[in-house]
């Protein structure tokens, strides 16, 4: 698909809410069992923007992803995609899980895992046609790894199993790429290849929100989100990731907040 | 052992004999029995799910026999139906027992089946004698039970659970591998699970006279398993699991009938065996390879042993060493030795003449390799990993085979001219004569 034919069904698919926010939270609260892990989270994100979220463990990264993608009940709050419900916007919204999630021994070859990006043009009786392997060939392409798409997952490298769930994202043609830690586990080369990767998708158009360990990146980002249960700060990377903004989100002292819920669980549960 | 021959004899008069009408149609219902399961169990074993099938099988007796009571005949129609609501009475107790108690999922399922098969046994022995209920072939199938009604029945089933399988190849491949992606894409993940649960109840009930309830989950998981071990595609893995489980399925009928034993357990043996020997055999993941693997790389590293201590025993370039000598340096036998040297001299490395070996230049020039290897990985332990000095000499042992790396350790460690024992090490380019 040429681009700006890919921007007019876009368009269309955006309709009435064209204009809005590929991403937009309100007051998106969350737990699991009686521990918050996200309190009251607003944010919205830009079109055409790169968001780098980071946040010390626990933080309730990946939980953001979920909720943003209707995976786990909200207990307040509420999101919009593309200004529609979840239901309706996941449609253009590509999800890329941590590796250390897949099971690698799955009997599936590199060209089987990114054909599954077209699942949602196929539905649940719909059978891969020639243009869907042409899309995930060229997503392959993309990426630099289509010489070894008939080799099963596990005789990979580090860097080039990212790249295959990369391509997933790719072949799906989605507006928004939510990406669970891509620079996990991979060599420098292949993250300043996946760090590319990503300026060339923003400028095709695409959002992108990236989970993000490594610290000493954030100025790649165009916005930065820093996450520990609440939105700790969100903007330019020049502005939020100030020492204090920082010493906030990565400070281990347990705020009233914490210690209330504590207080409350002890006296809920036996 | 006359007597177990003479009665085998007895009932192969007494019954029908294979090859007969009768063998044929239990052969047929076995089959379908063997590809529905081993079709299903490649999903079962992709999403770590044969606890859960297991409790399924177990679970319908109790449903089996108060249909059976209620009805008073085994018809099928009767039995299915009881089976099919114990099955989800199961499985919404199981979610019930793990969501509103500490008891992790595992023991919920272990503790709900349990009680629902000690259930299915308590109402078959409270029968009367007289009834026309046999426990043991509902518990471990008998080839005489099969009728033409199961050959019907699983005529409908089998098909049915092929269909929906090739049908909903794409959606249940993603659901197994990635689960949360394919929610995330909009799919009705939960709703697959009970699907596949749903057509995997339905099996087993269909073939329940065929393979008794307590052993059917090794034919889920077995044939599955094996197949597993071999195939790196999930159509392949199918068409695999389907034929192990046809064949252990008909064997194993085929054994039990002759023999007039419980067909559940026939089969499960033939299974088991199959999968032994994909175990053994499979050339990516099998025993066998594994050990040849192993014994190639133990005579590659060893072979390179030879050549290094050929080397570091001569005192000048071309000098001869006894085999012994050798031996005793790398801890290998003096039969080992000779049979090494035998190959090296065959690469052209080595000469071996009466028991004296000496290296040729080519074998020399491996022989520094090693030495350049040994030492600049010794350097690297003492320098970067911070290695004891005692346990460094052991360490690099391992790692001198690794010496395609030694180009990129000098470039790392700043070209160093000796390792921590003071020893020179060679240049990469040292082709002459040793200094």
């Amino acid at each position: 698909m040429k681009p700006d034919a890919m921007a007019t069904v876009a368009a269309e698919a955006g309709g009435p809410h064209a204009g809005a926010p590929p991403v937009s939270v309100r007051g998106l609260t969350v737990s699991y069992g009686d521990r918050p892990v996200l309190r009251s989270v607003s944010l919205d994100v830009p079109a055409r923007q790169v968001v780098g979220v980071v946040g010390p463990n626990g933080a309730g990264k990946s939980t953001l992803f979920r909720a943003i993608l209707g995976l786990i009940p909200a207990d307040s709050g509420t999101v919009r995609l593309f200004g529609a419900p979840v239901e309706e916007g996941r449609a253009r919204v590509a999800y890329v899980p941590q590796t250390e999630a897949v099971d690698w021994d799955f009997p599936v070859t590199v060209f089987d895992v990114v054909l599954m990006g077209r699942y949602p043009r196929l539905g649940l009786w719909g059978r891969p046609r020639a243009a869907d392997r042409r899309a995930a060939a060229e997503a392959l392409e993309r990426v630099g790894i289509l010489e070894y798409k008939n080799r099963h997952i596990r005789q990979l490298s580090g860097g080039q199993q990212q790249r295959v769930f990369l391509a997933r994202a790719l072949c799906q043609e989605a507006d928004l790429l939510l990406l669970d830690e891509p620079f996990g586990g991979v060599d420098a080369a292949t993250e300043r290849a996946i760090f590319d990767l990503i300026d060339r998708l923003a400028s095709d158009g695409k959002t992108l929100i990236v989970i993000n360990h490594d610290l000493s990146v954030l100025d790649r980002f165009d916005l930065l989100v820093l996450l520990n249960q609440q939105v700790i700060a969100f903007g330019p990377p020049a502005q939020v990731a100030t020492e204090e903004n920082m010493r906030r989100t990565y400070g281990g002292r347990l705020t009233l907040l914490d210690r209330a819920e504590a207080a409350l669980r002890e006296r809920t549960t036996p | 052992m006359i007597d177990v021959a003479a009665q085998v004899m007895w009932d192969w008069s007494q019954w029908a004999a294979p090859l007969s009408e009768r063998w044929w149609q239990e052969t047929l219902c076995s089959v379908l029995v063997g590809v529905a399961c081993g079709v299903l169990g490649c999903f079962v074993v992709l999403r770590r799910m044969a606890l859960i099938g297991d409790a399924l099988s177990h679970a319908v007796l109790p449903g089996v026999v108060i249909a059976f009571m209620l009805t008073g005949s085994t018809g099928i129609a009767g039995l299915f139906l009881g089976a099919l609501i114990a099955g989800i009475t199961t499985a919404l107790l199981i979610r019930f027992v793990s969501q509103h108690s500490r008891t992790k999922e595992d023991s919920a399922i272990g503790i709900v089946f349990t009680a629902f098969f000690a259930l299915g046994v308590i109402l078959i022995s409270s029968m009367g004698r007289g009834t026309h209920f046999d426990l043991k072939c509902f518990l471990f199938g008998d080839p005489l039970a099969v009728g033409r009604q199961d050959l019907i029945m699983m005529s409908v089933v089998a098909p049915i659970v092929i269909l929906t399988i090739v049908a909903l190849y794409h959606p249940l491949r993603l659901a197994s591998f990635d689960p949360t992606v394919a929610a995330a894409m909009g799919m009705s993940v939960a709703k697959l699970h009970y699907l596949l649960m749903g057509l995997l109840s339905a099996t087993v009930v269909a073939g329940l006279k065929t393979t008794g309830v307590v052993l059917v989950v090794a034919m889920v998981i077995t044939p599955a398993s094996a197949a597993y071990q071999l195939a790196n595609r999930l159509w392949s893995m199918l068409l695999l699991s389907a034929a192990f489980g046809a064949v252990a399925a008909a064997v194993g009928m085929s054994v039990a009938f002759v023999t007039n034993s419980p067909t559940g357990p026939a089969m499960v043996l033939v299974a088991t065996l199959i999968f032994a020997l994909t175990m053994i055999f499979s050339p990516r993941h099998g025993l066998a390879m594994q050990a040849v693997r192993r014994w190639r790389a133990a005579r590659h590293f060893h072979s390179e042993d030879v050549l290094k201590s050929v080397y570091n025993l001569s005192e000048q370039p071309g000098a001869l060493c006894a085999v012994e000598d050798v031996a005793r340096r790398t801890g290998l036998s003096v039969g080992r030795v000779g049979r090494l040297a035998a190959e090296l001299k065959g690469r052209q490395l080595l000469d071996e003449t009466e028991g004296q070996l000496r290296l040729t230049e080519a074998g020399r020039r491996q022989a520094i390799e090693m030495v350049r290897s040994h030492r600049l990985w010794e350097t690297y332990l003492a320098d970067r990993a911070r290695i004891e000095a005692d346990e460094i000499h052991a360490a690099a042992e391992r790692l001198e085979h690794a010496h395609e790396l030694a180009d990129e350790i000098a470039q790392t460690l700043g070209h160093p001219s000796h390792d921590p024992h003071g020893e020179v090490i060679p240049p990469p380019e040292s082709r002459g004569p040793n200094p």
